[in-house]
């Protein structure tokens, strides 16, 4: 049985170097033009920024505050630039649905209010883990409930202390909030892209970059919409700290342990020796 | 065509170590409606193999042997100086056959027996599977040192190999090459560590002896250098990217962040310093 060309698609991505992630979907998407819309739906690319014309903020473009070329900007609520048709694609009412996730979709009045409320709390977190960078939430209708994501991004400059290094972070939480009565079912995706290089005389050119992802649902208990956004926050909290323990764990753990098993500093014999030696000792005492 | 016919090829040399069959089959999948491109990537194969320093076990060998550029006797044949063998081999399958003897000759032998000697000491005692080959090269006015080590740990999403390619004149004494590192770890994501270290160092005596010291002590220097690298990173980009807790050591009190002030001191200093 042939496999499944998505599955293919992603399999690749999987493989291929995870820095060039937006070459190599360019690529699929010319192989195989079918895929186009799966394939933009479903593989996290680094964030752009771009600055709020309106209020002159910052904020995060991607698929879901997307309709055509414009861009919805969480501070102003305003496309950029202009929808051609103010009235038609974007605007929906008051607790009107608005289903498919990005394609420009403009929260309903009540989510709309949510939207403002958790990037004012995310930029709280923003400041108090990143130090900088940017941050944005968008949120959208859903029959039973509603959807969003949290977007977070920061990079950070050359570092001196002899070579040159450089950084960039990126967090997407796409959440569901399903509402049922006093608790609220929440499944969320976290993807984080982070790329570091280093270069230097004596050490040459290293790349350790990659994304990793994972996901979580919980039910919660709701009183208000201001206890969403708190459930929310906690939720991405828990997630990051989870996942910057294990990038921590796979970039620097992992990647230098297989560096180890692939060349040993020691000679192996001398460890091969120790090991022996040990065993001699353990055994004799033993006896 | 043509342009589906570079994407693919890309897609083959872009392969992580001991994927390329994993890469191939999501090829096969992803251009089923036109199977005759598979059989055009000769060239991409042929270049994955001789760049990424392929290695196969000759039929009725013991040892794996390398395949490179400069191993390569021209028409899809290569030679090994350890083994006195010359092969066909085939860059789609990876597999090796019609082996015939080849007895090397000529200005460069002796060193290069020499230093096969001398490197195959260094090469065990510090990779546990590691190939490694001494070829003359340039109508017999250089050697080429090759030592590329693999391991693979599908079964835990990860694979590793460490490629190290140096050319030695023996007129200037001049030993010139790179060590490359490429890492790829695939659990939940798609994590790779690729480095590239260039070395320019000299072999006054130019004895194969002081050809392998002068390597191993190249390599060495650099692993070290590598893993303070790893160490630096961590304490540096990777810190100054996010923190693992805030300034107040403390989570974020989620229903009262509406009273948080940003920039402003909560419990002690959250602003940039």
């Amino acid at each position: 049985m042939a496999a499944d060309p998505f599955d293919s698609a992603l399999d690749l991505l999987r493989r291929l170097n995870p820095k060039h992630t937006a070459e190599h979907l360019n690529n699929l998407i010319s192989l195989a033009p079918d895929l186009t819309e799966d394939l933009l739906s479903s593989v996290d690319q680094p964030l752009t920024v771009r600055r709020c014309k309106q209020t002159g903020r910052d904020y995060l473009l991607c698929d879901y505050n997307r309709d055509g070329d414009s861009y919805r900007s969480p501070w102003s609520n305003q496309f950029d630039p202009p929808l051609a048709d103010e009235g038609g694609a974007g605007g929906v009412g008051s607790g009107g649905s608005n289903e498919g996730a990005g394609e420009g979709a403009v929260p309903g009045e009540r989510v709309r209010k949510m939207e403002v409320k958790a990037n004012e709390a995310f930029d709280v977190y923003r400041d108090l883990y990143y130090e900088g960078g940017v941050s944005s939430v968008y949120f959208w209708n859903l029959d039973d409930g509603f959807a969003g994501v949290v977007l977070l991004k920061k990079s950070s400059p050359q570092s001196g202390s002899g070579g040159s290094s450089h950084g960039v972070w990126d967090s997407i939480h796409v959440f569901e909030a399903s509402e049922r009565g006093r608790t609220s079912n929440y499944r969320l995706t976290s993807t984080v892209i982070l790329s570091l290089a280093t270069k230097g005389a004596t050490l040459g050119d290293v790349d350790l970059s990659g994304n990793m992802t994972r996901q979580v649902e919980q039910d919660l208990p709701v009183d208000s919409d201001e206890s969403h956004i708190a459930n929310i926050g906690r939720l991405v909290e828990d997630m990051e700290l989870k996942m910057r323990n294990l990038l921590q764990e796979v970039y620097f753990g992992k990647a230098k342990d297989v560096v180890g098993d692939l060349r040993s500093i020691g000679s192996l014999s001398d460890g091969q020796r120790d090991r022996e030696a040990q065993r001699e000792i353990i055994g004799s005492m033993r006896r | 065509m043509s342009s589906n016919k570079a994407i693919v090829s890309s897609f083959v040399e872009g392969a992580p170590p001991g994927e390329l069959a994993d890469v191939v089959a999501d090829i096969k999948a992803l251009t089923i409606s036109t199977p005759s491109l598979l059989s055009e990537l000769g060239p991409a194969f042929q270049k994955y193999n001789e760049e990424q320093l392929a290695t196969v076990k000759l039929p009725g060998g013991s040892q794996p042997v390398i395949v490179s550029s400069h191993s390569s006797l021209g028409g899809g044949r290569y030679f090994d100086v350890e083994s006195s063998s010359s092969f066909a081999f085939d860059h789609a399958t990876q597999k090796a056959s019609s082996v015939q003897s080849y007895v090397l000759e000529g200005a460069q032998a002796d060193l290069v027996k020499s230093t096969l000697k001398s490197l195959s000491t260094y090469v065990k005692e510090h990779f546990q599977n590691a190939t490694y080959g001494v070829y003359p090269i340039e109508n017999d006015s250089k050697i080429a040192i090759i030592i590329v080590a693999n391991k693979y740990s599908p079964n835990n999403f990860w694979n590793g190999r460490w490629r190290s390619l140096y050319i030695f004149n023996p007129t200037s004494g001049a030993l010139e090459g790179s060590i490359k590192v490429d890492v790829h770890y695939y659990e939940d994501g798609n994590v790779r560590l690729l480095t590239t270290k260039p070395v320019n160092s000299s072999v006054s005596s130019g004895s194969g002896a002081s050809i392998a010291k002068e390597i191993s002590g190249s390599e060495k220097k650099y692993q070290e250098e590598l893993n303070r690298s790893f160490t630096s990173l961590s304490e540096g980009a990777f810190k100054g990217l996010r923190r693992q807790l805030p300034v107040t050591r403390q989570k974020i009190e989620w229903d009262k962040v509406a009273s948080y002030r940003l920039g402003q001191d909560i419990g002690g200093g959250a602003s940039r310093r």
